[in-house]
Order: structure tokens, then C-alpha cells, then sequence
């Protein structure tokens, strides 16, 4: 039986500020979903909303059809749903095989024995790419590192469904290319669902089998990625009115 | 009970692995022992000595579970044995139980209310809680002077005999529980959760980890362990006198010791308790008053020039020693 996670018509408000205004996504198992649009249009709330970081306004989140939305975040993890942060936040004190070790210990495998999630999270770090530096401090990891530390970390929590916060950005082209690569391989051999929240527009369009585009807090456009970057609505939203009338 | 599920109880397997806990752990044991035993053979002067000191670890220990393990600084735990001390003077005085059996009252007040208070406080962050718990022990110390049946500023005075013998035992044993609970949750599922928690809450959260609950666990320990040694430290004294019972000193004598030691370390709390005892007694009788400018300054160098305590450093600086020295 696949996961299936579904948000629908969320809504959230900070004071004044509506950051979302209906935005309704799905995602299954076994899918990568790309979740585009201009710096604050929304996607980082909506994440945050989804992995219990922030209590939806209004509006629904469902896993499997049971109630996920204003649930703590800890328990959203067990139940296999987990984030990564846009700005990675590593136990610095920690190396890079404790911090996946954490991981495994707790989100929804919460492997009881020490030694066992040790080795676990050895055989994560060596999917990730990052086995070299599994003794390393993770205070001492470069920032494409900590990224790969991150991606490890909800890895090795047993998610089946992952939500992944910019993880792309601030790649060189080279990197990029290579992070693609990797990060196809990974999706593919754990067979999980993804959402991936983008800037760069490559990443997501290589991707995802499916785009989601919001802009201001609203869906604005759904499909294949070859029929979003064609979508007017996309064009203006990314480039200006008069790019959209350039390209139609 | 649903809120302690995330323990679990010890397989056969576990037993195999307590034999090899290390040489760490082998060296606090040894070193308990030889006091356990020392302590029959030696005169009375010494063996008060020995007392104070050990007071000094359990609460130093007591302060470690919380500050050390979380880095949550609680300025105000002397409110633990100042509260764990009247109820163990309230029950000796008023119903004649015995003052060895009485320091479980103690330190189940001292367990309470961590539980009762942490539940509120520890949602505040950073300095937050400190000053919220600074502000608890504040207010503690005047509540209780204005219970008249406390005794109000004369406090709880008992004429109990002299038996340095079952208060050394009855603080040795609280110190030897105290040092087994640290190396059970420093080196288990607990232990990974919290050095987590210690070292980014929000990421902690996001991995599954219930925060709140660890907060709470180890905050209770750290009440139970010093209402505990409150109620000691009262019997020692034989009373509970509120100055002394509320004084702040004590809040800043057990940082000084997880600090000095070694934060979140298993034997550093042991290391900065003799530490920071040796020149608090000294001075005490030489030069009353300096033995504060003595801590202070140890404090405020080891916090400058080596934050992680005596064996934080030795562990960095001496790889070697990594995997003895805990």
C-alpha cells in the first residue's frame, strides 16, 4: 500500500500576511513533485505546514486519509513524513555518522539498539556520498556537505515521504549536474515519495514527474514539467506580463 | 505509564554489555568503592569532609542532567533542595519518621515539582529559562518564610544525634545511583536524543524526536537527585534554615562544577565537584569570602580559554585519551 499525503485548500495567515490561500497538492509514494514559484510566494510555509512546523490556518493535511495538520512535528516524522531545512541545521557538535545515527534512533524506524543505527547510518552516509567524512565534525562540513548530511539524515529516519527544502541551491553547474544524479539514484532505490521545493528551475524540471506552481500563496498551475514552463501563467509569474505575451 | 514508553527495560543482552562500560566507568566505580570501604576506618573530621564532598557531587551530577545533557542553564535549582529539604524536615519534625527514610520525601518533592515547573518552563528558550527558573527560586525562598508553620525566618530546628555514618552512606548511594543513570542515558537512545536537543531543538523536532518529553525526563532526575541531597544536607545540620536552604550560591556552586568539569560529560561532573570543593572548603577556613573569587575566576578562565570543562579539553587536545576518558 502506497502513502499517499494530501493538503488540501490551506490556508495560513501570519497576522496581516496571508502566506497561503488555498493551496491544495498531492504526492504518493514513489512520485517526485516538484513545488516552484517566486521567492515568497509560499512553498517554504507550506512545507513547514505539512511537517508540522506551523498549524495550518485553515485548510487540511491527510496521510493515508487520517489527519496530519496541527500535529506536532515529531510525531508527523514517525509516521514517516519528514523535512529538510532550507538552511541545513546540523548537530555541529556532533560528527556526521552521530547525526544520522540520531536520526535512525528516532523519525519512524526508532531503532532501539545504538550499534545498530551506527551501522545504519554508516551505509546511509555511503549512499549520500559522504562516507569519508562520517568521522568528520559536522561544524567542520563544507555547505554542499551539510546538505548531503541533511539528505542523509531524513534518509536514515525511514521516511517515506520526504520534503526537501531548496537542497539544490547555491550548487555550481558541475555540482548540480552531479547532485541530480545522485539524488535520482537515491529516489529510486528507497522508492520514496518526494516534494521537491525549488529555485532552480533545472533541478525541478529534470526531476519531478509532476510541477506544482504558486505564486502569492495560490496555485496557479499544475502538470507534466514541460506544460508548466509553457504556461502563460508561469511565464508571467516568473518573467512579467510582457515575456507571457512574448511567448504565446 | 504512556509518558515513560520510550524507556526500555534491560534484555540479557544489556548485561553483557554493562561488563564493558569502559574505563571510565570502571574508575568512578573503583573509586566509590574504595570510599564506601575507606570510610568505616577513618575518624570523624575526615569523614564530615568526605560528606561535604559528596554533596557536592550529587549535586553537581544533579545539575548535569539538565544543564549538562540539554544546555538549559537552571540558575535557580537551589529552589530542588531548598524544597526537598523542608519537606524532609517537615516530615522528621512533625511526624518523627526517620531522617534516612525521609530523604525519599525529599527527593520525590524534588521530582514534583521539576516536573510540575519544567512543564512550564522548559518552552522557554536560552536565557528565558534561566530567568524563569532564577525568578522560581526566588519566590520559593519567600513563600516559604511566610509559612509560619515552617517555622518562618527561625526554620525547621531538630535535635537529631550525630550519625555521620548513615549520612555518609545515605549520600553515598544517592551519588552511586546518580553516575549508574548517567551512563545509562549519556550512552543509549536517550543520550543521541538529547546531545540532539542540546545541539539544534528545531532539527531535533523535525527528526521525530519528542523534545518536550526528554526535556522533562531528565529535568525530573535532575529535581529528584537534588531534593535528594537537600534533604542530606539539612540532616548534616540537623534543621532546615531558610537562608541557608534557598541560597543562591548553591545554584552557582553546581554551574561552577558542570562547568569547570566538563558539560554533558559522564565523569565531568566528578572532576569539577573535587575541583571547585577543594578551594570552597579551603578557603572557607583561611580567608572566608576569597573562596568565591577563587571559583569565579576558575569559571571564568575555563569558560574563556577551554568552554568544554577539564575533560571536554582533555578529550580534544588528547586524541589518545578519547576513548578512555569520559
Amino acid at each position: 500500500m502506497r502513502l499517499a499525503l494530501v493538503a488540501s485548500g490551506i490556508h495560513k495567515h501570519f497576522g496581516g500576511v496571508r502566506a497561503l490561500r488555498g493551496v491544495s497538492l498531492s504526492l504518493t509514494e514513489g512520485e517526485i513533485v516538484g513545488l516552484i514559484g517566486p521567492n515568497g510566494s509560499g512553498k517554504s510555509t507550506l512545507l513547514n505546514v505539512i511537517s508540522g512546523v506551523e498549524k495550518p490556518t485553515a485548510g487540511t493535511v491527510t496521510l493515508d486519509g487520517r489527519r496530519i495538520d496541527g500535529k506536532p512535528s515529531h510525531r508527523i516524522a514517525g509516521w514517516g513524513v519528514v523535512k529538510t531545512h532550507q538552511i541545513p541545521k546540523p548537530f555541529l557538535g556532533m560528527t556526521s555518522r552521530e547525526n544520522v545515527t540520531v536520526a535512525a534512533l528516532f523519525g519512524s524506524r526508532r531503532m532501539a539498539d545504538v550499534r545498530q543505527a551506527s551501522e545504519e547510518a554508516s551505509s546511509v552516509l555511503r549512499l549520500v556520498g559522504l562516507e569519508a567524512k562520517a568521522e568528520t565534525l559536522a561544524s567542520n562540513l563544507t555547505v554542499q556537505d551539510r546538505k548531503r548530511l541533511e539528505l542523509a539524515r531524513v534518509i536514515a529516519t525511514g521516511a517515506r515521504i520526504l520534503l526537501l527544502d531548496e537542497v539544490f541551491a547555491g550548487l555550481s553547474a558541475g555540482e548540480l549536474r552531479e547532485a541530480i544524479e545522485l539524488f535520482a539514484r537515491i529516489q529510486e532505490k528507497l522508492g520514496v515519495g518526494v516534494l521537491v521545493v525549488e529555485h532552480v528551475m533545472r533541478a525541478v524540471l529534470t526531476l519531478s514527474q509532476r510541477v506544482v506552481v504558486i505564486e502569492e500563496g495560490r496555485k496557479i498551475a499544475e502538470g507534466t514539467p514541460q506544460e508548466v514552463v509553457r504556461d502563460p501563467a508561469v511565464i508571467e509569474a516568473y518573467l512579467g506580463t510582457e515575456a507571457a505575451r512574448a511567448a504565446t | 505509564m504512556k509518558f515513560l514508553r520510550f524507556l526500555r527495560l534491560p534484555t540479557i543482552s544489556d548485561l553483557g554489555s554493562i561488563l564493558k562500560v569502559g574505563p571510565t566507568a570502571w574508575g568512578i566505580a573503583i573509586c566509590l568503592g574504595v570510599v564506601a570501604v575507606g570510610a568505616r576506618y577513618v575518624s570523624t573530621y575526615p569523614l564530615t569532609i568526605l560528606i561535604s564532598l559528596l554533596v557536592f557531587a550529587a549535586l553537581a551530577y544533579s545539575m548535569n542532567f539538565i544543564t549538562g545533557l540539554t544546555g538549559y542553564v537552571s540558575f535557580g535549582h537551589v529552589v530542588f533542595m531548598g524544597l526537598g529539604a523542608y519537606a524532609w524536615g517537615g516530615v522528621v519534625g512533625t511526624f518523627h519518621w526517620s531522617p534516612l527514610g525521609s530523604v525519599v520525601i525529599g527527593g520525590t518533592v524534588g521530582l514534583l515539582f521539576a516536573l510540575g515547573l519544567g512543564a512550564v518552563t522548559l518552552r522557554f528558550r536560552g536565557v528565558y529559562f534561566a530567568i524563569a527558573s532564577l525568578v522560581t527560586a526566588l519566590a520559593a525562598g519567600n513563600i516559604i518564610l511566610a509559612i509560619p508553620a515552617l517555622g518562618g525566618g527561625q526554620g525547621i530546628v531538630l535535635n537529631l544525634g550525630f550519625e555521620p555514618l548513615s549520612q555518609f552512606y545515605t549520600i553515598w548511594l544517592i551519588l552511586a545511583i546518580e553516575v549508574g543513570l548517567t551512563y545509562w542515558v549519556t550512552h543509549g537512545r536517550i543520550g543521541y536524543g538529547l546531545r540532539a536537543i542540546k545541539g539544534d531543538e528545531d532539527a531535533a523536532k523535525t527528526l521525530g524526536i519528542d523534545v518536550t518529553r526528554l526535556k522533562l525526563f531528565v529535568f525530573g532526575l535532575s529535581g529528584l537527585f537534588a531534593g535528594a541531597v537537600g534533604s542530606v544536607n539539612a540532616w548534616t545540620v540537623s534543621g532546615v534554615f531558610p537562608e541557608a536552604a534557598f541560597a543562591l550560591l548553591f545554584s552557582l556552586l553546581m554551574l561552577a562544577m558542570v562547568i569547570v568539569g566538563g558539560s554533558g560529560t559522564f565523569s565531568g561532573p566528578l572532576v569539577g565537584a573535587v575541583v571547585v570543593y577543594i578551594p570552597h572548603t579551603y578557603f572557607l577556613t583561611v580567608a572566608s569570602g576569597a573562596e568565591f573569587i577563587v571559583i569565579g575566576a576558575m569559571v571564568t578562565f575555563i569558560a574563556l580559554v577551554v568552554p568544554e570543562g577539564i575533560v571536554g579539553s582533555i578529550r580534544r587536545y588528547i586524541p589518545i585519551l578519547r576513548g578512555i576518558l569520559e
